[in-house]
């Protein structure tokens, strides 16, 4: 008889979790879909429920629920209807306190996953087989899409249509802003729709080439695999790379003067453009802008990411940290050749170890992965840093015709309504544009975005568990394992976590052990509190956040494995670190002292109360 | 040396003298031929204890002690092993094995570049069973012995070792009982600061590409007897860096008897005590001559290493002894090489059994 795993515990019920003090009511914001409604209790408390805060690690605001539903739609499209990845379906979404809690739909019935495996080989296999022609494909059809959203206009409603309306050149603005608002949501589906086509048939492949790895050689650190995979001249690291050619450019023509800590950028260009060489040099940085200066400062999730263009402080606080390192005459490039050297002597180590017949399997994963994984780490750039970052401030156009309309108070609220309910005001706005009636909106909306601000901010407060419900006695779902570390140890781990306890688990994703001060970094908006050599703990990372590497001396994240862009970042600054303890942002408290083991994966905390 | 049936200087051995030198001593002889830094020093082959048990007339007091004996009644086998070997240390060491050891040992003074060389004398046992025979207490080792004369004494004793109650009870246990014999290694002593074990491998997990390094200061009888609980490192083959380490508060070493001979045991000082005992040259320098040992016997090796007090590395590491890992996974277990593509699949739950397009 087959022996099953026992349940590994339970967590809190989501049906128990108590609305905040002051948050009474918050559920109005969110969906219906999205609540753990009494209708559904019973199926809901038996399910395992965990808070996805690598990707939303702040509470949601309601337009941003438009980057849960998209991406849920686009993932399960792919996994369940089109690729029918065998025992796993999509993800569910619900929201407790503003958080995001998520769990996969398993497939149970063996015949069900007998024949979705039949589709499944022969879709997954006609991707592998011809990847880098749908690759090629896909680029171009996000470049296509990227182009398409920057054309797309989002029209004022003036006293008097223009002639072209006239002679029939154009439509009338009522019916532009409606297309326009339509087309711009339905361009963010198209993206993610783009998102998932290639993504977890990457994550399969690496994944598969790390479980081979470590059943053969089960000592095999993480980051070794990751570095025999990861790509050397991948997109994500040419922003910096250009800024980094922006630097050396700054001191051999001489106008590095200009970038002295702690002055703005404003103040930078303006003295730039006071000299040739400098105004050559600012020339040269509008070349670099498009499309590097797409680079998010955040993971782009969220509306308030926005990229470099809309916030040079970020690159623009790289800048001085380069030209001021090759003043110093420190070596500031990334060390390609030694990287690609290292990346080669570990394939080459590790395959002299195995048999003859698992070298042959060793060596057509590892082209498997390396084939597929550039994959994994440009998309990153095209969709959630480039589109996503364009695509909000698209939104924001809207906002600022609802705030010029007197709808809002500032072009900013429109994130505190629903996709739905902005779609409801432009519908007023335009009714009474066109009607000449007077709207009701200016009365309506301010005080339900005042209302959602007020709870937002509460909801910060609050610290929520890793996972809510009944602990799953085996993870099933592919995606839940690749994409957010969900394995039945990490489940394991945060079912007997100990509120309070003094030392945390996660992934060991960047070796070295260091003791520093905590800060913990709930929002990108937090990152200039970040003292030199401090512990940096937060929900997650992305490389965006360039400028904090160089401060920080150790990562901590809540989510996330190895592959996560806090463990990649860390790898190439040696520092230490360590991933997916689930709790370290809710359990540590800056200024505590802690010590970060990245070698084996434990972070302890050594004393003090920290700020609270 | 003109004639000397019965010694053979390390460097001489091969495996193929096993038989004859026993385990110890014909793989320090590969290690040898392997380019691998090991102490000089010689063995004496099974022929110098049957040479001693024959001149002295030892073998009848042995049998008449044994056959009076009562397998499985320690009192009886306590009482035999007491008889043989009080008549083995009265007994003389025939003078040809005697002038062939001070002669080897000669050898070796000269070498060390001093007259009296402090040499470690351990046995070598013989057969398959060698292994298991470690085991049953056929192991001796006498450390920092000084003196042919001594040498003499510390080879008498390791014979004796033969002939201890566990020895008895394992060979009587024995279907087919070899006759008792065994070969006997000497060396040139290591003034060891650090010494310790390294397995090419990890014994707990069977990975061949890290390797398992136990430490701990001193000379390495504090580790080998597990007397202290050393420092715990495992290191990536491939790459050099330390993976997980583990450093223990290390109580005691073994020094060599400031009075000349001998090893004595001391409290480490407290400032040493909780110190990882291996820097990061060190580390490379064992990691690298592991990795050699390996390549030369071509199969993951347990070995025994020291570090002489206050040199550089790497000239200062040498290997003391080295024999396979017996205790990791059988290939077997490991999952071997297959389709790629079917494991790719398998990431993604199909399973074996589901057929399919491929």
């Amino acid at each position: 008889m087959a022996s099953t795993t026992p349940a590994t515990g339970s967590f809190p019920s989501p049906y128990e979790v108590e609305t905040l003090p002051g948050c009474e009511g918050w559920e109005e914001m969110y969906p219906y879909y999205g609540r753990f409604l009494e209708s559904r209790r019973e199926a809901d408390e038996g399910r395992f429920w965990f808070w996805n805060s690598m990707h939303f690690p702040e509470p949601m605001p309601a337009f941003d629920v438009v980057c849960i539903d998209s991406p849920y739609q686009g993932i399960g499209s792919w996994q369940n209807r089109v690729f029918a990845v065998p025992p796993a379906m999509g993800i569910d979404w619900r929201v407790v306190n503003g958080y995001i809690y998520i769990t996969g739909n398993p497939v149970l019935d063996p015949e069900k996953v007998a024949e979705r495996a039949e589709v499944f080989q022969k879709r997954a296999g006609y991707y592998y087989e011809n990847w880098d022609e749908l690759y090629g494909k896909w680029r171009s059809n996000m470049e296509e899409l990227i182009a398409e959203l920057a054309a797309l206009e989002v029209p004022d409603l003036p006293e008097y249509e223009p002639d072209e309306v006239v002679t029939g050149e154009q439509n009338t603005s009522f019916y532009r802003v409606q297309d326009a608002y339509s087309r711009t949501l339905r361009m963010g589906d198209l993206m993610w729709q783009h998102h998932f086509e290639l993504l977890l048939l990457g994550y399969g492949a690496y994944a598969t080439l790390a479980e081979f790895c470590k059943a053969n050689l089960p000592d095999i650190p993480d980051q070794h695999i990751a570095q025999m995979v990861a790509g050397i001249d991948v997109i994500l690291f040419r922003p910096d790379q250009e800024l980094r050619r922006l630097a050396r450019l700054a001191i051999e023509t001489g106008v590095d003067g200009a970038f002295r800590q702690g002055r703005t950028p404003e103040e930078i260009d303006a003295e730039l453009a006071t000299t040739e060489a400098g105004r050559a040099w600012l020339e040269e940085l509008e070349q670099v802008k498009e499309p590097w200066f797409h680079m998010a400062t955040g993971d782009g999730l969220y509306h308030f990411y926005r990229s470099w263009l809309d916030e040079p402080s970020i690159p623009y606080a790289s800048l001085i940290g380069h030209v001021a390192a090759l003043q110093a005459g420190q070596e500031i490039e990334r060390p390609t050749e030694q990287i690609r050297e290292e990346r080669d002597r570990l394939a080459n180590g590790y395959r002299d170890l195995l048999d003859a017949d698992a070298q042959a399997t060793f060596d057509d994963l590892l082209n498997l992965s390396r084939k597929v994984f550039p994959y994994v780490e440009e998309h990153k750039f095209f969709c959630d840093y480039w589109f996503l970052t364009s695509w909000w401030n698209k939104i924001r156009e809207f906002g600022a015709l609802l705030a010029r309309n007197g709808f809002l108070e500032d072009g900013e609220d429109v994130f505190h309504l629903t996709r739905h309910e902005v779609a409801s005001a432009l519908d007023e706005l335009t009714l009474t544009w066109a009607t000449g009636g007077k709207p009701a909106g200016p009365t309506h909306w301010p005080p339900i975005v005042a209302r959602r601000k007020e709870i937002l901010e509460r909801f910060k407060e609050w610290n929520p568990p890793p996972a809510l419900g009944t602990a799953p006695e085996k993870v099933m779902d592919p995606t839940l394992i690749m994409l957010w570390g969900i394995t039945d140890e990490r489940v394991r781990d945060w079912a007997s976590q100990v509120e309070g306890g003094s030392s945390l688990n996660g992934a060991a994703a960047s070796p070295g052990t260091i003791e520093g001060v905590a800060r913990v970094v709930r929002s990108v908006d937090q990152i200039g509190d970040v003292r030199e050599g401090e512990v940096l703990v937060c929900g997650s990372t992305s490389p965006a956040w360039a400028p904090i590497f160089s401060k920080i001396s150790a990562t901590v994240t809540d989510v996330g494995g190895v592959m996560s862009h806090a463990a990649i970042v860390c790898r190439e600054y040696g520092l230490p670190a360590v991933v997916g303890t689930g709790r370290a942002t809710a359990t540590i408290k800056t200024g505590q002292k802690v010590r970060v083991d990245g070698t084996n994966g434990v972070v302890t905390i050594l004393d003090g109360d920290g700020d609270g | 040396m003109a004639e000397a049936p019965h010694t053979q200087t390390l460097d001489a051995l091969r495996a193929a003298d096993e038989p004859a030198f026993g385990g110890k001593s014909s793989s320090l002889g590969e290690l040898l031929a392997g380019g691998i830094p090991v102490p000089p020093g010689f063995a004496l082959s099974t022929s110098a204890f049957h040479a001693f048990v024959r001149e002295s007339g030892l073998q009848r007091t042995i049998d008449d002690a044994l056959s009076h004996m009562t397998i499985g009644d320690v009192d009886s086998v306590s009482a035999a092993s007491r008889t043989i070997s009080e008549a083995m240390r009265h007994a003389p060491i025939p003078t040809a094995v005697e002038e062939e050891i001070a002669a080897r040992y000669a050898e070796v003074a000269r070498a060390a570049g001093e007259p009296e060389p402090p040499v470690a004398v351990r046995s070598s046992a013989v057969g398959e069973d060698s292994e298991e025979a470690t085991f049953a207490g056929q192991q001796e080792t006498y450390l920092w012995v000084r003196g042919a004369g001594h040498v003499c004494d510390a080879v008498r004793d390791c014979w004796v070792s033969l002939f201890s109650p566990t020895a008895i009870s394992y060979r009587a246990r024995l279907a087919s009982a070899p006759e008792p014999a065994m070969g006997v290694t000497v060396q040139l002593m290591v003034d060891a600061g650090v010494s310790g074990v390294m397995f090419t491998c990890n014994p707990v997990s069977g990975d061949r590409s890290m390797i398992a390094l136990n430490a701990s200061w001193g000379l390495g009888l504090a580790v080998v007897g597990g007397e202290v609980t050393p420092d715990d490192l495992l290191v990536s083959k491939v790459t050099g860096e330390v993976v997980r380490e583990h450093i223990h508060s290390k109580e005691l070493e073994y020094v060599p008897d400031p009075r000349g001979r001998g090893a004595v045991r001391v409290d480490v000082p407290a400032e040493r005590r909780d110190a990882r005992c291996l820097d990061e040259a060190a580390i490379a320098a064992l990691v690298e001559v592991g990795r050699r040992v390996e390549r030369y016997f071509g199969s993951p090796q347990d070995i025994e290493w020291a570090i002489a007090r206050d040199a550089e590395v790497p000239e200062g590491v040498f290997i003391v002894q080295s024999r396979p890992v017996t205790t990791t996974k059988p290939a077997a277990e490991k999952p071997a090489g297959g389709d790629a593509m079917s494991m790719v699949m398998a990431t993604f739950g199909v399973r074996s059994s589901d057929g399919g397009q491929r």
